[in-house]
C-alpha cells in the first residue's frame, strides 16, 4: 500500500514522540513503581492516587491543568521560556501530553510485577552479601522484566491514542504536532473521509499488535 | 555466641535469652514456636524490639548501643526451608551469586568452589536451570550457594522438611559432611527429633516463643515435656557406631559402640568411612527381665534402666547397655515386669530394626 507524504509524516512523528515518551518515563514509572510495591512511606496512598488521576480523569482537563503549568504565564513556563525552551504548541507539549497519560498505565503495570517477585529472593541475596542496587538490577528487574516490558507496551499504546491532553498543550498544527488522533478528527472534520478511514487502519493495527503483545508477554510470565 | 532477643508476632511475643558455642546448634520446637522468626532475626530480615545478637564475638545487632548491621553485613549464611533459589538464573550463577562477595582479611581460609561441589555432589547440575532441579537436588544448591558466600555462621531452616522420607535420609549424611568438611557453625531448625539427634550437639528447644530448654541433645530431649511435646513424633535412637565386618550371606554386619557392646545391623556392604550412625526406634525395642534363650533376635544387650518416666498409658525407660537406650513401653508391659529405675533387663533389637543413617 502507498501512503502519502503526509500519512507517513504523521504515522512516523506519532510513532516517535510516543516511543521518547515512554522511554521518558520508564525510568520514573519503575522507581515509583518500585517505591509503591516494596516500601512504605508517608502519604504513599495520596501520590498513588494522584499518579492514577490521568487515567480516569477527561483527558482535556489534564490537558489544561498542563496548559496552566507549562503555558508561558506560570512561572515554570517562564522560566523554561527564558531558557530558550517552549512546551506549548509544538511537539515538547505532545511529548509531555503523552507522557503524563500513559505514565499510570506504566506504574500499574510494573507495579504488579515487582508485588510477584518473592521478596523472600530479595532476602536471600542480601544475606549473600548483595548491595540493594545489585539486588535491584540482578534479582528484581530481571524477574519482573515481563511486567515491565508490557506495561512499556501499554504505555506506548496509550501515547499513540492520546487526543484530549495533546490537543490542549500542542494544538493540532499540521506537519509540526499533528499525531494520528489528531489528524483524523482534522479529516473528519474537513469531510475528508477516506484520509480518516487510512489513518483509522494504522491506529487499528498498531493498536492490536501492542496491546497484544503486552497481553502475550503477561500471560507467559504467570506461566513461570 | 550470643542470642538475646524479643521479637513481637501475631499471637505471642518471641522472647528468647540463650548463650551457645557448638558446631551445630539445633532449634527444636513444633511449628509455629517462633523458629523461622528467630533466623530472621538473626539474619538482620526482621526487625527486634530489644536485645542483643553476638556471632564470634562480633555484636550484628544491639539495642542498647543502636548496632543493627545490614543482613549483607552480617556474614550469615541463610539457607531457608524453600530453597529460594533464584529462578532465573543457572545453577551456576545461583551457585557463585555469593561467591563474589567482597573477601574480609580475617576469612584467610578460601573454600574451594570444586570442594564445596564434589562433597555436594552436584557439579553435573551446574548448566542447568534451577527450575529443572528435583527438591533435593535445589536443597544441595541452595548449600552450595550459602556455603562459598564464605560465612561465619550458617542457617539451616527445616532444610529437609519439604523432602519425603527416602530423599530425607539421603540428603541428610550431606549435612553431616558439610559439618564435618568446612567449620562454619551452623544453626539447624528442625522439628524433627532424628535430625537433631544426628548433627547436633546442642539444641535449644523452644515452644510458644519461648527457650524451654538447652542443653546437649541427648540429656535434654530425654526430659518427660519433651516427650509429651513429641507426642506424634517419630521417638528415636541415634548411635555412632564403628564398621567391624559384613557378611553378606549372614545377611548382616557387625558394628561396635563406643563402649565396646557388639551390634548386628542389616548387611551393607564396607562403607567408605567406618564411622556410621544408625537409628532404631524406641518402639522396636523389647525388654526381658530375664536372657532369652532361643529367639531369633540378633541383639541382646544387657543393661540397666537408669531412668523412667511415667506418661499417661506409657513408660519412656532409659536403659545403660553400652549406651543410652530409650525405649518406650506400653503402662501394661511396665507393671507386668515391676520395672522401676535400678531394675537389670535385657534389651532384644532385630538386626533389622536398625538403619543406616
Amino acid at each position: 500500500m502507498i501512503f502519502s507524504f503526509e500519512t507517513w509524516q504523521i504515522t512516523l512523528f506519532s510513532i516517535s514522540v510516543g516511543l521518547a515518551s515512554t522511554l521518558l518515563i520508564l525510568p520514573f514509572g519503575i522507581a515509583l513503581a518500585w517505591l509503591f510495591a516494596r516500601k512504605e512511606w508517608p502519604l504513599k496512598g495520596v501520590v498513588e492516587t494522584a499518579v492514577l488521576l490521568p487515567l480516569v480523569m477527561p483527558p482535556v482537563s489534564t490537558g489544561l491543568i498542563l496548559l496552566k503549568i507549562f503555558g508561558r504565564r506560570s512561572p515554570l513556563g517562564q522560566w523554561l521560556y527564558e531558557r530558550g525552551i517552549e512546551i506549548v504548541f509544538n511537539w515538547k507539549g505532545v511529548l509531555i501530553a503523552m507522557s503524563v497519560m500513559s505514565f499510570p498505565l506504566l506504574v500499574r503495570s510494573v507495579r504488579t510485577s515487582f508485588a510477584e517477585v518473592n521478596p523472600r529472593l530479595e532476602q536471600i541475596a542480601a544475606t549473600l552479601g548483595a548491595s540493594p542496587l545489585r539486588i535491584f538490577f540482578v534479582i528484581t528487574i530481571p524477574l519482573a522484566y515481563k511486567g515491565i516490558v508490557a506495561g512499556a507496551l501499554l504505555a506506548f499504546s496509550r501515547a499513540l491514542g492520546e487526543f484530549g491532553a495533546t490537543i490542549l498543550l500542542a494544538g493540532n498544527i499540521p506537519g509540526k504536532t499533528q499525531t494520528l488522533a489528531l489528524a483524523i478528527y482534522n479529516y473528519v472534520q474537513l469531510g475528508k473521509d477516506p484520509d480518516a478511514f487510512i489513518l483509522l487502519g494504522i491506529t487499528v493495527a498498531l493498536a492490536f499488535l501492542f496491546v497484544w503483545c503486552s497481553e502475550w508477554l503477561l500471560r507467559s510470565g504467570k506461566k513461570m | 555466641m550470643l542470642l538475646r532477643c524479643r521479637i513481637p508476632l501475631a499471637s505471642f511475643e518471641l522472647d528468647i535469652d540463650a548463650s551457645f558455642d557448638a558446631r551445630v546448634t539445633a532449634i527444636f520446637g513444633p511449628s509455629g514456636s517462633g523458629k523461622t522468626t528467630l533466623l530472621d532475626a538473626l539474619a538482620g530480615l526482621r526487625n527486634i524490639t530489644a536485645g542483643e545478637i553476638e556471632v564470634g564475638g562480633r555484636a550484628l545487632f544491639s539495642s542498647a548501643r543502636g548496632i543493627n548491621l545490614p543482613p549483607r553485613k552480617r556474614d550469615i549464611g541463610y539457607v531457608p526451608q524453600e530453597g529460594a533459589l533464584f529462578p532465573h538464573l543457572s545453577v551456576q550463577k545461583n551457585i557463585l551469586f555469593g561467591a563474589e562477595r567482597d573477601t574480609d582479611a580475617d576469612k584467610s581460609d578460601p573454600i574451594d568452589i570444586n570442594h564445596v561441589l564434589e562433597i555436594l555432589e552436584i557439579p553435573h547440575l551446574l548448566p542447568r536451570p534451577v527450575t529443572q532441579l528435583s527438591g533435593g537436588e535445589a536443597q544441595r544448591v541452595a548449600l552450595a550457594r550459602a556455603i562459598l558466600s564464605r560465612p561465619l555462621l550458617l542457617l539451616l531452616d527445616e532444610p529437609l522438611a519439604a523432602l519425603d522420607i527416602g530423599l530425607k535420609e539421603r540428603i541428610l549424611p550431606y549435612l553431616a559432611r558439610v559439618r564435618d568438611e568446612f567449620k562454619i557453625p551452623m544453626i539447624y531448625v528442625t522439628h524433627n527429633l532424628t535430625e537433631v539427634l544426628t548433627l547436633a550437639d546442642w539444641v535449644l528447644m523452644i515452644r510458644q516463643g519461648r527457650l524451654i530448654a538447652a542443653g546437649v541433645p541427648k540429656e535434654k530431649l530425654i526430659s518427660a515435656e519433651t516427650v509429651t511435646q513429641l507426642a506424634d513424633e517419630q521417638f528415636e535412637n541415634v548411635l555412632t557406631v564403628t564398621f567391624i565386618q559384613a557378611n553378606r550371606e549372614a545377611g548382616n554386619t557387625q558394628v561396635r559402640l563406643e563402649s565396646g557392646t557388639e551390634l548386628f545391623i542389616p548387611y551393607l556392604p564396607y562403607p567408605e568411612k567406618p564411622e556410621l550412625q544408625i537409628r532404631v526406634s524406641a518402639d522396636d525395642i523389647l525388654v526381658a527381665t530375664e536372657r532369652p534363650n532361643s529367639i531369633s533376635a540378633g541383639n541382646i544387650l544387657a543393661g540397666t534402666i537408669c531412668k523412667m518416666e511415667r506418661l499417661e498409658g506409657e513408660a519412656i525407660l532409659t536403659v545403660l547397655a553400652g549406651d543410652e537406650f530409650l525405649v518406650r513401653l506400653t503402662s501394661s508391659a511396665a507393671n507386668r515386669l515391676g520395672l522401676k529405675e535400678g531394675t537389670a533387663v535385657f534389651l532384644i533389637i532385630k538386626t533389622r530394626s536398625f538403619t543406616v543413617i
